[in-house]
């Protein structure tokens, strides 16, 4: 079912000079396995077409993926003329992404 | 078992944060971080404008306020609030005059009276209520980066144990991790060995969890509809002989601390699960969660030897920066941007502006807001004169540009900004000391 990904995932995202980085999890070992799958780097960079160079790592005990974008914030906080220059709010605008959703995951 | 809590997550946290952990319950250490990579840049000008500065100076005002209760209570202080100048921070803790403390309750202090404290100089003082002050130094590398406005090295946890071990009640340090500040009183309390790699691997976890204060216990938490999130209280990690920790907060207090809003902070600020650090290196994926009655075990954590080198931050003066935001409202919003746009470059010129068009307008809207579009835009430059020009130049096309110009609010001089480096350099090439007053 088309849904936003926050219904399920949780996120938060923060600054490392020029760099944001991206946390996302889910909550039971079967939403995990879906989002391991779904969420892949090119998924990421089609839902957030403002990132351009992205890795990707895989926490499974947290039952979250870390995501870095690199460069999305310039030369760091001070310098950036991004709206949101901390990469703050990152994670939010991922989890208001509306996507495919597995119905017995919702 | 130590428990160690956390009173800030950055400079300008909550003030009352640090009472509220003293009076809320038992605590051995309070730690607080003030430091992020923006907040040396802020320190570093600090400086420029008085050597004497480069310090947090909410700190010592709350040192002002509660130094004497903690001391009462047997709680430990450790804080990065030295900043660029942990030495003057530690000097100005021991110059806190007894008229202040004075002002305090007569039972916190003991036996003396106000008045009797007003009488008493400041080493009478400090005999009576056994105050030692500790500070860690060595991180501040700018001769070897002399471009750089400010270059300080991520110092470690040993310096704060060693202030520890020797008595300090009080640690002030600048720029060592975050999560040494809780890894530091750890590894003094239960006298780790430098090679105790899960150990220390568990403690810098709760020490990543503790940095940021109530983003541990459901400040900035996806899902704060679930919980109280209307003033969380602090976190506090309960830290056993093996490095695992229960996460919990005092009794009372807002918020929440679940695997949910742990793994939130847990996810903060992180790169690759291989997470570097000048005591160990600390392997994210090996941490286990675990929802406990009083809030959140964590435990599994596995350490490695950390790098070779030690990172430094660089912050160095990138130029002058600006920016207003215009308020375009109902049609032919592109067309009003183009023309505003145009009008900006022929007054300042177009190089080193960048300009964003939020389309936040809304088509037949019902209120004036909805009706609106914001257009941002930013100029930097090396030239403070034309950082301070565009501000004129944006006011003077008020009643000449597009129908309905008005700004949100109006440019002020503009102001200079940072550029931010990491650098590394090997960990021989850095002596960090433990000083005590």
């Amino acid at each position: 079912m088309r849904r936003p990904l926050g219904t399920i995932a949780g996120a938060r995202s923060g600054d490392k000079g020029g760099d944001a980085n991206l946390g996302i999890w889910v909550r039971t070992p079967e939403a995990y396995e879906w989002l391991k799958g779904f969420l892949t780097t090119e998924k990421l960079k089609e839902l957030l077409p403002e990132a351009d160079q992205v890795s990707r790592y895989e926490l499974p005990n947290l039952k979250a993926l870390n995501f870095v974008l690199h460069g999305l914030l310039g030369e760091g906080v001070a310098s950036s003329t991004r709206f949101d220059p901390q990469a703050k709010a990152l994670g939010e605008w991922l989890r208001s992404r509306e996507v495919e959703i597995p119905e017995e995951l919702l | 078992m130590i428990r160690i809590g956390n009173a800030s997550g950055f400079y300008g946290d909550r003030l009352s944060a640090m009472r509220e952990q003293l009076e809320g319950g038992d605590l051995d250490v309070l730690t607080g971080d003030y430091l992020a990579e923006l907040t040396m840049l802020i320190l570093g000008r600090d400086r420029m404008k008085d050597s004497q500065l480069g310090y947090a100076k909410t700190f010592l005002r709350q040192m002002e306020d509660c130094l004497a209760l903690a001391l009462d209570k047997g709680v430990k202080i450790v804080v990065n609030a030295g900043g660029l100048n942990p030495e003057g921070l530690a000097r100005k803790l021991g110059e806190l005059r007894p008229g202040k403390l004075g002002e305090l309750k007569p039972g916190e202090l003991g036996e003396l009276s106000p008045g009797e404290l007003g009488e008493l100089d400041q080493g009478d003082l400090a005999g009576r209520l056994g105050a030692k002050i500790g500070y860690v130094t060595g991180d501040d590398l700018k001769a070897r980066f002399p471009e750089a406005l400010t270059a300080n090295a991520y110092l470690g946890a040993w310096e704060i144990a060693e202030c520890l071990n020797q008595g300090a009640q009080v640690v002030v340090t600048g720029r060592v991790t975050d999560a040494s500040l809780v890894v530091g009183p750890a590894a003094a309390h239960f006298g780790w060995a430098r090679d105790d790699w899960d150990r220390l691997a568990g403690a810098t976890v709760a020490g990543h969890v503790l940095e940021c204060g109530t983003q541990a216990t459901g400040g900035n938490f996806s899902f704060f509809t679930e919980i109280d999130a209307t003033r969380p209280g602090f976190p506090i990690a309960e830290i056993d002989e093996d490095g695992s920790c229960l996460i919990t907060k005092h009794d009372g207090t807002g918020g929440a601390v679940t695997v949910d809003t742990v793994t939130a902070q847990l996810l903060y600020e992180i790169g690759a699960p291989e997470y570097l650090g000048p005591d160990v290196t600390t392997h994210f994926d090996t941490i286990r969660l675990e929802q406990h009655e009083r809030g959140v075990r964590i435990s599994g954590t596995r350490g490695s030897p950390p790098p070779d080198t030690l990172k430094v931050c660089l912050n160095t003066l990138g130029g002058f920066r600006n920016s207003t935001t215009f308020v375009l409202t109902g049609l032919d919003v592109e067309a009003k941007a183009e023309l505003v746009k145009r009008q900006l470059h022929e007054a300042v010129g177009d190089d080193g502006l960048t300009w964003t068009l939020a389309r936040t307008d809304q088509k037949d809207a019902a209120t004036e807001e909805q009706a609106s579009a914001l257009l941002h835009v930013t100029i930097k430059t090396t030239d403070p004169k034309r950082a301070k020009g565009f501000s004129r130049a944006a006011i003077e096309l008020a009643l000449a540009s597009y129908p309905g110009f008005h700004v949100t609010a109006p440019p002020g001089d503009g102001t200079p900004f940072g550029v931010y480096k990491a650098a590394y350099v090997h960990r021989d090439e850095v002596s960090a000391k433990a000083v005590l007053l």
